[in-house]
């Protein structure tokens, strides 16, 4: 013959074979499996009035249950609870034989938006019937809303809720938008999109007349509306992050790197006043440096690095002014970090230099070259110090440039030590870099025009 | 050759049981953590007991040693196919109620849902295997249910979830019983082998 029962110390399943237990209350659909005492029951043995109310923080309420009377309890056998909390007797009002009320008063918000619970008990424990109470405010109008279109095809908006509009009970947003002289009301309908309070129009989208954007707030309690914003996607405009970010060394120049990128392909042909930034930082920091300008050039030299160091670079675009819109851009996101290094500073390593000699040949013709300049522009100078020699590294680097400018190499010559400025005409990006230390400079690389 | 066949089969069920017993407790596992949410959630009172709602598989089970593995395949398959109905349900009562913003309960019914569905289909391989393919799925559309207060469905969700949490429980064993080896799993276990 074969044991119905469980092995003796096995887990809780199988449950031991037993005949079905009933609650004792006639319930066609349902079927307890547990002692009455503990049994409880989602159908109706009991009713309580008023069934899931919405209400104001602040307000009273006054429940009643209402026993079956197939059920023999009366009013004396019930009790409520509000979130599995006894209510006291003395809130209690018999109102008839099965019929038990209570009174509650200066409600607060509800502990959670699923409504908190009000329940009417049998003597042993029993849930008789429950009602969800909903207790909080109106929402608040939503406010700060703020759009950007994504190469000018879509449009996203992302919005504040409003003080304390969500506190207590669940509130829907509905982001809400029409062509503003003759348009229909448009729903937005892909919600979180970009977090909690936004919403994403994927298509169907017009230029050159401005919508009008609102954000509708309701809960149980009634519906908040935003101001409305008014905008026109070309002044919205952001694009991709520039693709292409390449980064390499300027020859064995051991404290620059040279970048270039190119020009989000979607807008491409929009791009004339676009502005790029850049920012940079070692590998072992999290401190971004961010050159401010860099212009509509898509390449720019970093200068005043450290040598032989890894280096994070990271592009982004600003595209302004398209099709003659007067409004400032929106930056797209930063392109992914694009890593390089700085060669090893040879000098720094303590090595042998094979290139002394070299160095050594330079040193000796630049100071040559500034002596002649002394005699030839100075002669007599008694006042002979560093701004002399200032004064000589200024001449050289404008003959240097006159030279570039006629030859096909842009930039050659690299070090300002005093941190001068060459004069935009050359495209020089980095003007306004935020450098945290010392005074690197930047160089500017080949312009887009 | 008949005999390589069945080796094979043989390997194949012992196979799909356990990854089928591996599945179960995984969801066993995420049924309890998400029962824990939904308590919080919904304000319920964790020791509450909840009886039986129409629709809901009960995994309480007689005779459960004297199953052969084709009933507890067929069983387990009915419950899960409710299971992932009644999940669905809860989903949608729960984004109607409280919308997307309520990620983690969402999140959490959502994933479980998705074990449930791929266990489903589990055990329907399992019954290809047996040379016994899966019934219908009209048997497992869920009866029309009068329409549940708020209230109500709080403590319908509470049922469903206590269920399924031991119906995986139910379902670990049973698919142990399957993967044993033995003279055909379709027979009944021997008396020592029930749990």
């Amino acid at each position: 013959s074969q044991s119905h029962s469980p092995t003796p110390g096995a887990p809780t399943w199988p449950r031991p074979p037993q005949p079905p237990l009933h609650c004792g209350y006639n319930l066609p659909s349902m079927q307890c499996l547990l002692p009455p005492s503990l049994c409880v029951s989602i159908a109706d043995p009991a009713v309580i009035s008023p069934q899931d109310p919405t209400l104001l923080i602040g307000s009273s309420l006054v429940a009643t249950c209402t026993v079956s009377p197939d059920f023999h309890l009366g009013a004396e056998d019930l009790y409520w609870t509000l979130n599995g909390r006894r209510l006291p007797a003395a809130s209690y009002a018999t109102l008839g034989p099965t019929t038990l009320s209570v009174a509650l008063a200066h409600l607060n918000g509800s502990k959670q938006q699923s409504g908190d619970n009000l329940v009417c008990h049998s003597r042993d424990g029993g849930i008789l019937a429950g009602s969800c109470l909903y207790v909080g405010l109106p929402p608040e109008k939503p406010v700060n809303i703020s759009c950007w279109s994504k190469n000018m095809k879509d449009l996203t908006c992302k919005w504040a809720p409003g003080t304390e509009g969500e506190t207590f009970l669940h509130t829907n947003y509905t982001l809400k938008y029409k062509l503003r002289w003759y348009g229909r009301d448009n729903t937005c309908q892909e919600y979180h999109t970009a977090g909690p309070y936004s919403c994403h129009i994927p298509k169907d989208l017009a230029l050159f007349t401005p919508y009008e954007i609102w954000v509708e707030a309701s809960n149980r309690l009634g519906v908040a509306v935003s101001d409305v914003v008014m905008l026109d996607i070309l002044d919205v405009v952001t694009t991709d992050p520039p693709p292409d970010v390449h980064v390499s060394r300027v020859g064995d120049l051991e404290d620059q790197l040279s970048v270039r990128w190119s020009s989000p392909p979607a807008l491409k042909d929009f791009l004339f006043q676009a502005k790029y930034q850049i920012q940079y930082r070692v590998e072992d920091s999290s401190e971004w440096k961010v050159v401010d300008d860099v212009g509509n050039q898509t390449s720019c030299r970093l200068a005043g690095l450290r040598p032989g160091t890894v280096y994070f670079v990271q592009v982004r675009c600003n595209p302004f002014g398209i099709y003659g819109s007067k409004k400032a851009g929106i930056w797209s996101d930063w392109s992914i970090p694009t890593a390089a290094s700085t060669p090893r500073s040879e000098r720094a390593a303590g090595g042998c230099d094979p290139k002394g000699g070299e160095q050594n040949t330079t040193l000796r013709r630049e100071l040559k070259q500034f002596f002649g300049w002394v005699k030839k522009h100075a002669y007599g100078c008694s006042n002979l110090g560093i701004k002399l020699y200032d004064q000589w590294r200024v001449w050289l680097q404008k003959s240097h440039k006159a030279r570039n400018q006629v030859g096909k190499e842009p930039f050659t010559l690299l070090s300002l030590p005093w941190g001068g400025q060459w004069g935009a005409g050359g495209g020089l990006c980095g003007a306004r870099t935020r450098w945290l230390r010392g005074a690197p400079f930047i160089s500017a690389g080949a312009s887009r025009r | 050759m008949a005999a390589a066949d069945s080796t094979s089969t043989t390997l194949q069920r012992r196979d799909l049981c356990s990854r089928g017993i591996r599945l179960a407790g995984k969801m066993r596992s995420d049924v309890v953590d998400l029962l824990d949410t939904y308590v919080e959630q919904q304000g319920l009172d964790a020791s509450a007991s909840v009886a039986a709602v129409e629709g809901v598989p009960v995994a309480a089970v007689e005779r459960w040693d004297e199953q052969t593995g084709t009933q507890r395949l067929l069983e387990n398959l009915a419950a899960y196919r409710a299971f992932r109905a009644l999940l669905a349900q809860m989903l949608e009562e729960q984004q109607e109620q409280l919308g997307e913003a309520d990620a983690t309960l969402g999140q959490a019914l959502a994933a479980v849902l998705l074990q449930v569905s791929a266990f489903t289909y589990h055990l329907e391989e399992l019954l290809r295997l047996e040379n016994r393919g899966p019934p219908s799925e009209e048997a497992a559309v869920l009866p029309v249910l009068p329409p549940l207060s708020l209230f109500e469905r709080k403590l319908r969700g509470l049922g469903v979830l206590r269920e399924l949490a031991q119906w995986a429980v139910r379902s670990v064993r049973d698919l142990r019983q399957l993967a044993k080896p033995g003279p055909g799993s379709s027979a009944a276990p021997s008396p020592a082998e029930s749990p």
